[in-house]
């Protein structure tokens, strides 16, 4: 009984719950026809005309090849008044209630309809702006990936002069490292010959004055007194020729 | 005269048929139907925002266990709602006006919530009968008390609903009937009820989407008691 409401409440609350997927696979089931819903044909934007709030624009139409513009209203005069004479329509307390009523509603309509429309319009909006944001988010995340990967790939070119760079800095440091060594190398050499040098130099110094040493403690050894007394006695007399040559060339 | 203003009231039968059964089932062909396109029109995006934020603000202190009953509250208030409103057009009839139904409504929703009270935590439920911080000489009088408030709930649900929408259709039809039979004579006196007749319309109809609330209202509180 309540079946329909329950639907309409049910198809409200469909988002939440395990029930809303459920029961579209179900009906799926119930399918024979093998109807296809793509491509869908275009919806019309608004409703259908009317006019004066509830008669469809088509009477209108329908009624205007033969009785012209005023046709459809003549036609509501005749009934009302064919209701009210014949009495089928009695006017009573009702009438008074049902004018209260409508007036009501039309009042409310006409003040409050087309507030509650933008705000139905609205609350679509905010529904499919979410829908386009997400489609606009995954869009923009994808051109973002795609200029990424692009750099990257300009970044790859670029590969080969790293590597040269790179290979240059090496050579650099392997010569260096040579010319260090060899430096190294040099230094040790030149140290142990000078070394060899200056035992050298030792020696033959060591061997000379040990020969001078001998040379002289032989010649010393060699001088007999007699010849020291007689060599200090030529000396003496040497000396005394000397003062007297000075003293005559004084003299002179 | 006095018998006519209850006419409006008889359960109306054609042929032995009873048309309370139309009167029933009809108004929800009134409603939209969700379409399978994406985007609903407007009626559907009103229907919609109206269940929801209805259904939210109802369900907000109830915990989760009670949320199985959304389904059941929401189309009880649209029912209510629709019933209601629609009873206020001329010639109409409107069901919630007969007590039967109204206590076939809040007879088993209310039950349903005491036994799922008594069921789950008993103590709990029996609990809700006495009062936090009552001085012990009130307490046996008080749990009497309480016990009886507790009965009479379904009683003043279903009534409340029927003597609130009866009372003003009452109202509507004696105003009516007072302004059309001095429409001739006295017409300034007429025009005095016509404007009273109008409020009491506005009033209607305001009263008639609160009672619906209220009952469903009054039906969660219940379900937040006991759940």
């Amino acid at each position: 009984m309540m079946s329909r409401l329950v639907i309409l409440s049910a198809n409200s609350l469909k988002g939440s719950g395990p029930f809303g997927a459920g029961l579209v696979h179900a009906s799926r089931s119930l399918h024979t026809s093998s109807q296809s819903r793509a491509p869908v044909p275009p919806l019309p934007e608004t409703g259908g005309k009317v006019r004066h709030g509830i008669f469809p624009e088509e009477i209108f139409q329908l009624l205007y090849p033969k009785t012209g513009v005023t046709g459809p209203y003549m036609l509501g005069t005749g009934l009302i008044t064919y209701l009210l004479s014949k009495e089928l329509y009695v006017i009573n307390n009702e009438t008074l209630s049902a004018i209260c009523i409508f007036s009501v509603i039309i009042y409310g309509v006409k003040k409050f309809g087309p507030s509650v429309a933008a705000f139905a319009d609205k609350l679509n909006e905010e529904k499919l702006a979410k829908a386009q944001e997400v489609k606009d988010l995954a869009m923009s995340g994808l051109t973002q990936a795609i200029e990424n990967e692009k750099k990257e790939q300009w970044r790859v070119e670029g590969r080969a002069m790293l590597f040269d760079a790179k290979r240059n800095n090496v050579a650099m440091l392997l010569e260096t490292n040579y010319r260090e060594r060899l430096h190294m190398v040099t230094n040790e050499i030149k140290r142990r010959l000078d070394y060899q040098i200056a035992l050298q130099h030792l020696n033959r110094r060591l061997e000379q004055e040990h020969m001078i040493n001998w040379v002289e403690k032989s010649v010393i050894g060699s001088i007999t007194p007699q010849q020291e007394k007689e060599s200090i006695a030529k000396c003496i007399a040497d000396l005394k020729m000397l003062a007297k040559n000075t003293q005559a060339k004084a003299t002179v | 005269m006095t018998m006519n203003l209850f006419n409006q009231f008889l359960s109306p039968t054609f042929l032995g048929l009873p048309l309370i059964a139309i009167a029933l089932m009809a108004p929800c062909l009134l409603y939209p139907s969700p379409a399978p396109w994406w985007q609903s029109n407007r009626w559907m995006t009103l229907q919609n925002w109206f269940i929801g934020s209805f259904i939210k603000q109802i369900f907000s202190p109830i915990n989760t266990k009670g949320h199985s009953w959304a389904l059941l509250l929401a189309t009880l208030m649209v029912f209510l709602i629709t019933l209601n409103t629609l009873g206020l057009l001329p010639y109409t009839f409107t069901p919630t006006t007969q007590l039967s139904l109204n206590m076939a409504f809040a007879v088993p929703l209310w039950l349903a919530t005491v036994i799922m009270g008594f069921r789950n935590s008993p103590t709990h439920a029996l609990g809700h009968l006495l009062p936090e911080g009552t001085p012990t000489p009130l307490v046996p009088i008080l749990i009497i008390i309480e016990s009886i408030s507790l009965l009479i709930r379904p009683l003043a649900l279903g009534v409340r609903l029927t003597a609130n929408l009866t009372a003003g259709h009452l109202l509507i039809q004696l105003v009516s009937s007072a302004a059309f039979s001095l429409l001739l004579s006295q017409t300034t006196a007429a025009s005095l009820a016509v404007g009273l007749l109008l409020l009491l319309t506005i009033l209607e109809i305001a009263v008639a989407m609160i009672q619906a609330y209220v009952f469903v209202l009054l039906l969660s509180l219940y379900l937040q008691e006991n759940v």
